[in-house]
């Protein structure tokens, strides 16, 4: 986090050079509907995956 | 006289509620309650394998783990003006043809069980740069109920180039709680506390990183409670585990266009947690287009783990803790998949979004799933 803090100083891209940044696949973050569904599937098969936040929902996915 | 007939114009403006600066007079009429999206998707998930938790076989273990789930899902976008957003999905589980086990002498949850969801988020446009946003949540399902409370703020630096964004979640779970021999003991809830810091900063025209932590604390019956674990002399016994869980996400993402019309996306996760449990998650994604309205998307995710400190199969009587879950043993899993998105535009939907997905997931104590997924947006 610190490292990343320090490059937010360091890199500045003007609006007008954004164009590429504007594709859907260059999206950070997934679909959000597909990120819930995969990061459900691990967190309930994976002891390591979860603990972030999620919701936990229940049965077999309670963790 | 021009200046006399400008100050009554204005004065007139002021007499009507419309002040020729105000806002509504420089950036017009508030647009009011407007859709801004519509998400729906469904996936299919086909399991197979065996875990020694499980009693659907012998009882010595491993017993299996059969599955099968339908989940479609829904999400609404809707903005209030310009400033008020709210964020609604709503997804449900549909499990069918789930390995039967001790909990169904009471219950049907493991032969078929419906389980949704209601998951609200409005988020407040403080300032240009800074967002701050409520969540809240309620899940249901046979013998499960969970509430989840959360508040957190995004803030935009440096003419959008970097995004602070932190969030604190709140989770209450209350569920029935059994024996090894599917026989009701009442109640038992357990609580997730849970803090995350994220930082998304462009670092050139073509690539962007992000990297987060989330940290959680969890309390309580932190088990599913019929879960069993085959013990040394013979029989079964029950699931027992640490009421305090303490656990640790480090992510690290970036993103980078690619001279061939293509973008590559690689991820690692770091998980440690005080239950002894070491994780490691590669994910990279290829996305190739295949011209202005279609692409596709190859995935790969390799995932190691490290197995709890009181993971057994053969638990001695008088341990403190012991759990036989194959979800908390020491695995390697690796999963692939391939995505195709089309994408078009009509006179009143900006960006209409199709896309068609399958991923196979398999892990080296013994799990397979393969997941089928549709999806369909609409940015209005």
């Amino acid at each position: 986090m610190v490292l990343a803090g320090a490059l937010a100083g360091c890199a500045i891209v003007p609006q007008n050079r954004r164009a590429k940044l504007a594709d859907p696949t260059m999206a950070i973050h997934e679909d959000p509907l597909e990120a819930a569904q995969r990061e459900k599937f691990h967190s309930t098969r994976e002891g390591a995956a979860g603990g972030d936040g999620s919701t936990a929902g229940g049965g077999c996915g309670c963790r | 006289m021009a200046l006399l007939t400008a100050l009554v114009g204005a004065g007139r403006a002021r007499a009507d509620g419309a002040d020729p600066l105000s806002d509504a007079a420089i950036l017009g009429r508030s647009p009011g309650i407007r859709v801004e999206s519509v998400r729906v998707r469904f996936t299919q998930l086909d399991q197979a394998g065996t875990g020694y938790q499980s009693q659907a076989g012998p009882p010595e273990g491993p017993g299996s783990q059969q599955l099968v789930v339908s989940t479609p899902q829904a999400e609404l976008v809707v903005k209030q003006g310009r400033k008020l957003s709210y964020r609604l999905e709503v997804p449900f589980d549909i499990v069918t043809a789930a390995s039967p086990d001790a909990v169904d002498i009471v219950s049907s949850s493991s032969k078929r069980n419906e389980a949704g969801s209601i998951d609200l988020t409005t988020t407040y446009q403080s300032a240009p740069e800074t967002a701050v946003f409520l969540r809240g949540a309620f899940h249901l399902e046979e013998n499960f109920r969970s509430w989840t409370l959360g508040a957190g703020v995004t803030h935009a630096m440096a003419d959008d180039n970097a995004v602070l964004s932190a969030s604190l979640n709140e989770v209450i779970d209350w569920f029935d709680t059994y024996d090894v021999h599917g026989v009701p003991q009442g109640h038992v809830w357990r609580t997730s506390s849970n803090a995350n810091l994220g930082l998304t900063q462009l670092l050139s025209p073509t690539t962007v990183a992000h990297v987060g932590y989330g940290g959680t604390l969890q309390r309580r019956n932190l088990g599913v409670t019929w879960n069993s674990v085959p013990l040394l002399g013979g029989g079964l016994g029950p699931e027992l585990l640490p009421e305090v869980r303490h656990r640790h996400a480090l992510l690290g993402r970036i993103v980078q266009a690619l001279p061939w019309r293509g973008t590559l996306k690689q991820s690692y996760r770091l998980y440690l947690d005080s239950w002894g449990i070491v994780g490691n998650t590669l994910e990279t994604q290829l996305y190739q287009r295949l011209g202005r309205g279609a692409y596709v998307r190859g995935l790969y995710r390799l995932h190691h783990q490290s197995a709890a400190d009181f993971f057994t199969t053969r638990a001695a009587p008088g341990l403190e803790h012991r759990t036989a879950d194959s979800d908390l043993d020491g695995f390697t899993a690796h999963s692939y998949g391939a995505k195709l998105v089309l994408v078009g535009s009509t006179p009143s939907v900006r960006e209409v979004t199709f896309d068609l997905g399958f991923e196979r997931y398999h892990r080296s104590n013994d799990l397979r799933a393969s997941l089928y997924s549709c999806g369909l947006s609409l940015l209005f």
